[in-house]
């Protein structure tokens, strides 16, 4: 008697009694379909992250200042930057991040600025795609040049055309203004918004060198946050150490604890580990209501053993060994519990997109966790129906034929 | 061939004991046909059942083809029904949701027969008892004597060397009883030994030797005389 026969038998009684048999999948098919939908959020939930994070640089430390200790002498400046990545062997780049919210004046139009100083290596610490023109230089910075780098949007929205390298345009307060060539267009990052969204209410993103901001802005030209972003993976670590013993020599504060270097990948770590144990949090509670669905099977198969027992016994009269019982009714729930485990998957998947889309998560689906599936929900179908065919196989075949 | 000595069995059901079989002696020879007969609750089927391994005997000594019985294991007398022995009911027993080909192939399966000799033997069996159409249909598709002749296919496909038939005629009436017994003079024509258990004289008139019982004991055996045979 080969697994084919078997499987046929089982399948034949699958569908004798189907509402009965979807009724008894049914435990099995919602626990497996949630354990894969919160999994596969979860996954994909990290996923997203970690891209995000990887697009901001996988090798970027952020250095920052304790504001509730430090004193204005803490705070990192411009120079401070420059001896960073002068000084500091493992540092490729290094800019601090100001944002200043100020005002853009064309000839045609008035708008809101969301400005952004840094060094010329903003350009690749948050790594910024152009569409036309170029960033600027490590010159234009050193001498606080007036350039200016706009985004697309505001490129339509105060200049009615797209390709505004050479204009020029006033940058500033209601109380300073400056007027600045533009040298760059930024591409927009994200399409779909300036679509459908008019593009005069968006701010004008614009992008300077740092040096230019403080003049234009009187600022003290001191920083909270610098970004760093090493060399290698490897020198991650080193970086921000030697980055922080740095800033503590120039401004003689060592032993304070004022700066604190946090590469970005740790950050990603700590939110991926309270991802997962949240994730796993949920599988568990999810399972749970797998072993309720095995509990269902072996109910059911129990069930299906008292009204077959006739059945048994016939099949013994003529020859099935005990194996042959209870292998026959074991493939039968196996066969209801993988059943259930792929119908299970296939709402799971489904469910974790269409939760996905209204939570604005991708879902991921790793081949581990579909054959996790498949087997947990055949190792179900083997646990709870261990001891209904076991019970089937133990009849004894005068007293199963005599069952009415 | 069969050969028991002695045998007793014991029903206990908790306090309540029934001795059903008390010493009974019995030797068959290949190519017999005996109709067991006795009045109701002389212990004919529990005979049966004995003979077809289907139960234990409690005492005594169960000979069948030269082997030692009674000392078997489940699984090596599930062996022999399988084997040797084709059982015929008088409530047909076939599995309902099975078509009539399956159940007669049932046996088979249990032997390991490959699928594709099944079917041939199948449909040979079936053509033996004259049933060659509907075989694709349920048992509860079909009539009485049509069903007790799907039993019988069933009971020779393994091609045993005995068959025991517990009333086979019992739920079926007169002309259809005439046929089946066709069949199975037919069958021990052909060198299987029958034995059958029956109420009715005429019925055991188609054997060919007849067992009395009463209150669990063999009290009467003898040849039949005017035969009849079909
Ligand atoms: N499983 C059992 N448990 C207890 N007693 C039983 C059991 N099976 C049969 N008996 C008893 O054993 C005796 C013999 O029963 P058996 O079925 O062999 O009779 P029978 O000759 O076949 O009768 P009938 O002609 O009505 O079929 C009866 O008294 C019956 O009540
Ligand atoms: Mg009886």
């Amino acid at each position: 008697m080969n697994l084919m026969e078997n499987v046929k038998m089982a399948l034949a009684s699958i569908w004798s009694n189907k509402m009965r048999s979807f009724l008894t999948m049914l435990g099995i098919i919602i626990g497996i379909s949630s354990v894969i939908a919160v999994v596969s959020l979860g996954q994909g939930g990290q996923h997203t992250i970690t891209g995000e994070f990887e697009k901001i640089g996988a090798n970027t430390v952020l250095i920052t200042v304790d504001s509730s200790k430090a004193e204005l002498s803490d705070y990192i400046t411009l120079e401070d930057v420059k001896q960073l990545k002068e000084k500091v062997p493992y540092i490729r780049y290094a800019t601090p991040v100001f944002q200043v919210q100020g005002q853009a004046n064309s000839r045609l139009k008035s708008k809101r600025a969301y400005i952004i100083g840094g060094t010329s290596d903003l350009y690749q610490v948050d790594n910024i795609e152009l569409a036309y023109g170029r960033f600027y230089n490590d010159a234009e910075y050193e001498e606080g040049k007036p350039v200016a780098i706009i985004s697309n949007s505001a490129a339509k929205s105060l200049f009615k055309m797209e390709d505004v390298v050479g204009m020029t345009l006033d940058i500033g307060s209601d109380f300073a203004k400056k007027s600045f060539t533009v040298i760059g267009v930024v591409k927009n990052q994200i399409e779909m918004f300036s679509d459908m969204t008019n593009e005069d209410n968006l701010p004008a993103i614009i992008y300077m060198p740092a040096t230019t901001l403080k003049q234009l802005f009187g600022m003290y030209g001191a920083t909270t946050q610098v970004y760093i972003v090493a060399d290698s993976k490897e020198n991650i670590e080193s970086a921000g150490n030697l980055a922080v013993k740095l800033l503590e020599n120039r401004h003689g504060n060592r032993g304070r604890e004022i700066y604190k270097a946090e590469p970005l990948m740790k950050q990603l770590d700590q939110i991926n580990n309270v991802l997962g144990i949240f994730t796993t949090f949920v599988a568990a509670v999810a399972a749970i209501s797998l072993l309720v669905g095995g509990v269902g099977v072996m109910n059911i198969m129990l069930v299906s053993v008292t009204e077959r027992t006739r059945e048994i016994g016939i099949r013994k009269a003529i020859g099935a060994r005990t194996g042959h019982i209870l292998f026959q009714f074991l493939t039968e729930s196996v066969i209801i519990s993988c059943i259930g485990g792929i119908l299970g998957l296939i709402f799971g998947i489904a469910g974790a997109y269409g939760l996905g889309s209204i939570a604005g998560i991708s879902p991921y689906i790793s081949p581990g966790t579909v054959i996790i599936a498949i087997l947990f929900s055949s190792a179900v179908g083997i646990f709870f129906g261990i001891y209904p065919a076991r019970k089937a196989a133990r009849l004894d075949p005068i007293e199963a034929l005599r069952y009415e | 061939m069969i050969r028991i000595e002695n045998v007793t069995k014991v029903y206990r059901n908790g306090e309540i004991q029934l001795t059903a079989l008390k010493g009974v002696s019995l030797h068959v020879k290949p190519g017999e046909f005996v109709a067991v007969m006795g009045p109701s609750g002389c212990g004919k089927s529990t005979l049966m059942n004995l003979l077809g391994c289907l139960d234990s005997i409690t005492s005594g000594k169960y000979i069948l083809n030269g082997k030692d019985v009674s000392t078997l294991s489940g699984n090596e007398l599930a062996y022999i029904r399988n084997k040797e022995i084709g059982f015929v009911f008088q409530s047909f027993n076939l599995l309902p949701r099975m078509t009539i080909l399956e159940n007669v192939e049932l046996p088979m399966v249990y032997a390991g027969v490959p699928a594709r000799e099944r079917r041939a033997r199948a449909l040979e069996a079936l053509a033996r008892v004259d049933l060659s159409e509907r075989i694709k249909h349920r048992p509860s598709e079909i009539s009485g004597g049509q069903r007790q002749r799907v039993a019988i296919a069933r009971a020779i496909v393994n091609k045993p060397s005995v068959i025991l038939a517990d009333e086979p005629t019992g739920n079926l009436d007169t002309k259809v009883t005439v046929e089946i017994m066709r069949i199975i003079q037919q069958l021990n024509d052909e060198g299987v030994t029958v034995l059958m258990v029956t109420h009715e004289p005429d019925v055991a008139n188609y054997a060919k030797r007849i067992v009395r019982m009463k209150d669990g004991c063999i009290i009467d055996d003898y040849p039949v005389q005017n035969r009849t045979v079909l």
